[in-house]
């Protein structure tokens, strides 16, 4: 099929400009990432322009004109994400285990110690305030000067002028000497410099002094290991960081491949096998209870509004979704305070009333009720809302021939209502399902998935596997176990394929699907 | 039933009614009681009264002078409101492209789309924090702790979805029309933009409330990209502002949700028919 035609001269023309604009700046892009060494991003530039040109260029790419835009964030933001979520939870990447080898040395060989006794040296500060022109370091054997842009030259290739003859320098080529205020002007400055001296380097150790600082380690290419200068140890590169012989390994390493050995640990390490058990099986109640209260209640409900003569159906009809046109966080942080032990509504008027209080979030299985209620309330409305639609696709020539044989209400209902309201309305139940399976906001913002249940354990009483999750990779007592986290979100992918895997060979939607493409 | 006379079928009416207001109250106490709170000078949530006694506006003033609640809402609708229209836009491209053209890998391309769009972006969230974490290197403004960042983010969670909802009306477009516009010498694009476009006003804008309102309730990934109090969403805002406050700040905090739900019910209910048959048909809210 033929997209293109030749169109007019001016827009010809400016699709050259634009195209000869973009490769230019592509190209001159390029040569500056070459120069700085980012392979990465000039790999982008490059491929940017080239796809962005041949897309404008091409006949066959034509239908690809239209898709680029959408499939760029999908790919950026879905694709690679899930492709490296997996990587990741193969590898060990975690606090501790994030920088790459070479970074590993780099930051270990920045490290520095002091010798001992302790070497240091008092200096003066020449220039304005406003500018530091150097500073003047007093080393006995060899007096120093600093300039601010790190170099480092003995005072005698400049010009000190000692006014009255203290022995001690009042200007450097023509620059005054500082006074402590002044000084503390250009503190910054001072604190960023390091320089190079004798096989260690200089930096500031006080408001006063510049210290002699030696570097802790040394990286030998040859054996690829690190040497502790101070006390000659020889720490060998490892899988995942420089270990010595002793058993004594380096921080930080740098992540590895570990195979299956995250997934291993859920089953087997018992610092996450019991909470993974334990959050797997909430997790599932959670869902169930939700979908089936929700659905019976938001049922209920449908049928009650189901009658056309009822007056007011549709008022009542839009009053009760409510819940489901309110933001859920606001919601679910109303009915957190209406939890609340000490001051929340429901303990006022049990306590007033009654006498008792009810720990509402602070015990696992109060906490659990309060938030199955409300995702009860949350959810309900989206089931009457569905129910009323089946509800309403049922022929009525069906319940006329059930009265005719003298079938009782209750009768008609489980025999002709639920069947036929269960073909349409099943998948959407294992929909909603999988929604509240993974329905993290309203865990999070209700309990946190507290209450502790283990001291010390990571997941609490009410955590789902995502909010599990969340707190393995971002609310770390033992950092951020990055690792961990996303091989928990590769087993939640896996469920949630196997339900949805389910749901559509219920449903044989695919195959619709198919057919319609 | 009918035997049983005028009196039965009446009780049965009145029983109806009773239980329907019965789940109104259940529905709506939640709102109205904090509806109520929110104009009640006493800031603590110690009061079983809906009515206040001496009804005020001190929380509203107080939430807009002693808090960034405004600075939340502003940055909420802003990312919300970008990220939809550009989801919008995106993804009317691309349904148009699966909807018109015939090429290689269409269907792989749908079905692939459909198959993405059953996973939860936020099962990738470390992965997704990590890249921005890099491309935050190169892009400072575009990377982990900007609103750029987040766009990103839920603008890409939001394509496959909506690709595939679109594509669906887009089919039930007659192609007639474009083609006579074609042999009147339109392009491709201008048919789109011109003929389409106007044509799918109605998902359009079904799509992008329903996108709007999702995206101005999430939590899960807006809580790690963005830091600081000022680039928060209401979401993080108003939760940080009462999780750990709920007895000296609940009036003020009933005034921000009294606004903050204010503004998505009002869109919801203009809309209602056209949001309920959508997210009833698929579309998923949280």
């Amino acid at each position: 099929m033929r997209y293109l035609r030749p169109g007019p001269l001016g827009s010809t023309l400016l699709k050259v400009l634009f195209l000869g604009l973009l490769d230019a700046g592509a190209v001159y892009f390029s040569v500056l990432l070459a120069w700085e060494g980012s392979w990465a991003a000039l790999v982008l530039v490059v491929a940017g322009a080239a796809g962005v040109t041949y897309l404008a260029l091409s006949q066959r790419a034509y239908p690809l004109r239209y898709l680029a835009p959408g499939l760029f964030f999908l790919v950026l933001m879905v694709v690679i994400p899930v492709a490296y979520n997996v990587y990741i939870s193969f590898t060990n990447y975690s606090t501790g285990h994030i920088l790459t080898k070479d970074q590993v040395i780099k930051v270990l060989t920045d490290k520095e110690y002091q010798p001992s006794p302790p070497i240091r040296y008092h200096f003066y500060g020449f220039g304005t305030e406003e500018a530091l022109y150097g500073v003047l370091i007093l080393i006995d054997s060899e007096p120093l000067f600093l300039r601010p842009d790190g170099e480092l030259e003995p005072l005698t290739e400049h010009e000190v002028v000692d006014v009255d003859g203290d022995g001690v320098a009042d200007k450097v080529d023509g620059y005054p000497r500082l006074g402590t205020r002044e000084l503390l002007a250009h503190y910054q400055v001072l604190q960023g410099l390091r320089v190079p001296w004798k096989g260690g380097w200089l930096r500031l150790a006080s408001l006063t002094q510049f210290g002699y600082f030696l570097p802790r380690y040394r990286y030998d290419p040859e054996r690829d290991a690190i040497v502790d200068q101070r006390t000659g140890k020889v720490y060998f590169a490892g899988p995942d960081r420089f270990v010595a012989e002793d058993g004594e390994g380096l921080d930080p390493g740098w992540p590895r491949w570990v195979g299956l050995a995250n997934y291993l640990r859920f089953i087997r390490d018992p610092l996450y096998h019991g909470a993974f058990g334990r959050v797997f099986l909430w997790n599932v109640e959670w869902a169930v209870l939700t979908v089936v209260l929700s659905f019976a209640l938001g049922l209920a409900l449908a049928v009650l509004l189901n009658d056309r003569k009822l007056k007011l159906r549709k008022l009542y009809r839009s009053l009760l979704i409510v819940p489901y046109a309110l933001p859920a966080f606001i919601s679910v942080l109303i009915w957190k305070g209406f939890f609340n032990t000490e001051v929340g509504l429901f303990n006022q008027l049990l306590g007033s009333h009654f006498g008792i209080r009810v720990p509402w979030l602070t015990d696992v299985f109060w906490a659990r009720f309060s938030l199955i209620l409300t995702n009860v309330w949350l959810t309900y409305p989206y089931m009457m809302l569905v129910s009323l639609g089946a509800l309403q696709s049922i022929p009525g020539e069906l319940y006329e021939a059930a009265a005719i044989d003298g079938a009782s209400p209750w009768r008609r209902f489980t025999r002709i209502t639920f069947p036929l309201l269960m073909i349409s309305i099943a998948p959407l139940l294992i929909g909603s399902f999988a929604f509240t399976f993974n329905n993290f906001t309203i865990i999070w913002l209700m309990t946190q998935g507290n209450p502790v249940v283990k001291i010390g354990g990571r997941a609490g009483g009410t955590d789902i596997l995502l909010s599990y999750a969340y707190k393995l990779a971002f609310q770390g007592a033992r950092g951020n176990e990055y690792a961990m986290a996303a091989a928990l979100g590769v087993i939640i992918f896996l469920i949630v394929a196997l339900i949805s895997g389910i749901s559509f060979l219920r449903t044989r939607a695919l195959e619709e699907v198919s057919r319609g493409l | 039933m009918a035997s049983k006379g005028g009196l039965g079928r009446w009780g049965k009416r009145l029983l109806r009614h009773v239980l329907a207001w019965l789940a109104i109250a259940f529905a709506l106490f939640p709102a109205a009681f904090v509806l109520g709170t929110s104009f009640n000078p006493v800031n603590s949530l110690s009061t079983t009264r809906i009515l206040p006694q001496q009804p005020s506006l001190a929380n509203y003033w107080r939430l807009f002078s002693d808090y960034a609640f405004p600075v939340w809402l502003l940055n909420t609708v802003k990312i919300a409101g970008i990220s939809a229209v550009f989801s919008v836009f995106f993804c009317a491209l691309g349904a148009y492209a699966f909807s018109r053209f015939r090429f290689r890998g269409r269907r792989t391309g749908l079905l692939t789309l459909l198959l993405v769009q059953m996973f939860p972006q936020a099962l990738a969230m470390v992965a997704i924090y990590l890249i921005l974490l890099k491309i935050g290197r190169y892009l400072p403004w575009a990377g982990l702790g900007t609103h750029p960042g987040l766009i990103l983010v839920y603008l890409g969670g939001s394509i496959g979805f909506n690709t595939w909802f679109m594509k669906g009306y887009f089919d039930t477009i007659p192609r007639s029309l474009e083609e006579s516009a074609m042999v009147d010498g339109a392009t491709h694009f201008q048919a789109f933009w011109r003929i389409i476009l106007p044509l799918a006003r109605p998902i359009l804008a079904v799509v992008f409330v329903i996108q709007f309102i999702s995206f101005y309730s999430e939590y899960l990934i807006a809580s790690f990209v963005l830091k600081g109090e000022r680039s928060y969403t209401l979401s993080l805002g108003l939760y940080y502002m009462i999780n750990e406050h709920y007895r000296d700040r609940w009036g003020v905090f009933a005034a921000g949700a009294v606004i903050g739900a204010g503004l998505i019910l009002v869109i919801f209910y203009a809309l209602q028919s056209q949001i309920v048959s959508g997210l009833t048909g698929g579309a998923v809210k949280e």
